[in-house]
């Protein structure tokens, strides 16, 4: 039994050094993206563009058939808490980086907490069961979803942070003393969620769906009380954005929906994350028809939801991360409930002189549970594969040949999701495309149409366009693009930089009549295509 | 409070609705399959699941959900 005991202690110390291992990981790709003052994500210099917006006392919800063609499809709270660190940082992406990134180390911290508070065996000292509570917080931080995204300029982890914090506040409402103060601080942060980005309404409905179970009537107000704050404020935007809030929110976020995508990324998520996701399954089952179901369980089963909505355009692996949160939870409620099982000999009939025999399976799980940890942090590699720490440690798992292609270049990066856009660090190369790209926008004779925002911020430009925002209205109908054709007919925009061609087709046509390409700069895997007005050619030839 | 029992029938209810809906789509004409289609048969496959599930619930009794 100490042999067990032994082997079991140091298959811990391993599984946490792995884990810290991953946290380090995250920690160097956050840096690095930091420092990074271009777009890495396409869309994170828009969101950047909202805080300013805000900051200025203007909102992002417009009429995008007139000049500047510019509207955000997200709701307000992420950019307005970029807002306060705008005069520290500068209009840079780093503030937004920042806030997600926090948001990340919240979340973790959330969740092991809430493992800890579940999960605490009275019978042992206060410092004993921490092993399972930080393993689930670290894990969320190690899954390759929230590596990927958790250090961008994006709204989705500040949600999953808003919707943790709600679904560990809800856990409580019928706390004896606090359950009223827990129950509203609850549903603050459900609000929170949902003014972060509409998809926490999948975790809006798994924390009534608990409070429902065990108290109706509480259900109910709760329910009635939070449709209405959530009603009245998005009514009141509705009012002081003239409609716009409605049209760039709601209606324009109505996009094609790929089923295959869906499938795709819940077998990916599946294969990432397979061990958290079947104990997490396997504690939702347990609870279901064995115990009451908790909000742990039901808050997984719900965010399947979210997930389900991934195949919608524009959507992708970002939509599990709530569901990966869960499922780290939920399987850290798991092991920590089963850690604490005893299976009894239980057939004969206990004498005063024969005691009931009793085995108990905790050492075995001592072993057992380290390395489920370990099998998972195995399904989940991702690191950089050059420079003197990760180079020799890529070597060493043998990885270091299975690099991530992008269209122009080919990452340091290995990751066992496979392609994918981010989570490579950026190179000198890098930096020297997006300067030779800068140098079009800043020589421009006029207002630059670029796919991303961070050419016109960082050259003091205006920003012209959100053309996935425009992609979404020409999509469903409601998108004039009357004038924007006009003035490009007009060749009134100095300079067109092309990433991923996202325009409406009539506004792509358009350019492709009037402007015509100077140079391809390859930056951060990707193709930039710079375009300059025809007249401009034409000039040079006389 | 919500029972076993009671959790058992409102589970059947959606489970019965997802069925209903993955049948009664061919009755309106949506999708892009003439037969039935891919997302049907995942539809189908849920709502059998979720009326098990159910159903099973039901079998539970009073004892909470």
């Amino acid at each position: 039994m100490p042999r067990i005991k032994s082997l079991g202690t140091v298959l811990a110390v391993i599984a946490i050094l792995v884990y810290v291992a991953y946290l380090v990981v995250y920690v160097a790709y956050a840096v690095d993206l930091f420092r990074w003052p271009f777009d890495y994500d396409q869309g994170e210099g828009f969101e950047l563009y909202d805080a300013i917006l805000y900051s200025q006392g203007e909102w992002p919800y417009r009429d995008n058939a007139i000049y500047p063609f510019y509207a955000s499809n997200y709701p307000p709270l992420f950019h307005l808490l970029i807002v306060p660190l705008l005069p520290i940082l500068g209009p840079h992406l780093i503030a937004g980086r920042l806030v997600s990134f926090i948001a990340t180390f919240v979340t973790a911290g959330i969740i092991a907490a809430v493992v800890r508070r579940e999960v605490a065996c009275p019978e042992q000292s206060r410092r004993s069961g921490w092993f399972i509570p930080i393993i689930s917080g670290l894990a969320f931080l190690a899954s390759n979803y929230v590596y990927q995204i958790g250090p961008l300029c994006r709204m989705h982890m500040t949600m999953v942070m808003f919707e943790t914090l709600a679904i560990a506040f809800i856990a409580k409402f019928e706390h004896p003393q606090h359950g009223r103060r827990y129950l509203i601080l609850g549903l603050l942060m459900l609000l929170c969620a949902g003014y972060t980005k509409q998809m926490a309404v999948f975790t809006v409905v798994a924390a009534l769906s608990y409070v429902f179970l065990r108290d109706i009537k509480k259900a109910i107000v709760a329910g009635v009380a939070l449709a209405v704050v959530a009603g009245t404020i998005f009514w009141l935007l509705n009012v002081a954005t003239g409609g716009q809030w409605w049209v760039n929110t709601i209606q324009a976020n109505v996009n094609e929906f790929e089923y295959r995508q869906t499938i795709f990324l819940f077998g990916q998520w599946f294969r990432l994350h397979t061990v958290f996701i079947l104990l997490a399954a396997g504690y939702l089952i347990y609870e279901l028809f064995w115990d009451r179901l908790s909000i742990y369980s039901l808050w997984f089963l719900f965010a399947l939801g979210g997930g389900a909505l991934s195949g919608k355009w524009g959507a992708g692996f970002g939509y599990f991360t709530t569901a990966v949160a869960a499922a780290c939870l939920a399987s850290g409620l798991a092991l920590g409930r089963l850690s604490q099982f005893k299976i009894h000999n239980g057939f004969d009939t206990p004498t005063a002189t024969q005691p009931k025999p009793q085995f108990t399976i905790r050492p075995l799980l001592a072993i057992i549970i380290p390395l489920l940890y370990l099998v998972q942090a195995s399904c989940m590699l991702h690191l950089p594969t050059s420079g003197p720490i990760f180079g020799p440690l890529a070597r060493t798992l043998g990885v270091d040949g299975a690099l991530v292609v992008g269209d122009c270049t080919t990452f340091q990066y290995h990751d066992s999701m496979g392609y994918t856009q981010l989570g490579h660090h950026l190179t000198p190369d890098d930096y020297a495309a997006g300067e030779k790209i800068l140098r079009y926008v800043r020589t421009a004779d006029g207002p630059v149409l670029s796919e991303e925002a961070m050419f016109s911020l960082l050259s003091g430009e205006p920003v012209v366009t959100n053309p996935t925002q425009l992609l979404n209205l020409y999509n469903n109908d409601l998108l004039d693009t009357t004038e924007i054709i006009a003035r490009i007919n007009r060749q009134e925009f100095g300079a067109v930089i092309f990433r991923a061609q996202f325009y409406p087709p009539p506004v792509l046509k358009a350019i492709g009549e009037n402007y015509q390409p100077v140079e391809q700069v390859c930056m951060n895997g990707f193709y930039y295509h710079v375009l300059w007005p025809r007249r401009m050619f034409a000039a040079n030839e006389e | 409070m919500v029972t076993k029992r009671q959790l058992g029938i409102i589970v059947i209810a959606l489970g019965l609705l997802v069925l209903l809906s993955t049948i009664g789509v061919d009755f309106i004409g949506a999708g892009e399959w003439s037969g039935f289609g891919p997302l049907q048969r995942i539809g189908l496959g849920l709502g059998i699941t979720v009326t098990v599930v159910g159903a099973i619930l039901i079998c539970l009794g009073d004892r909470p959900a």
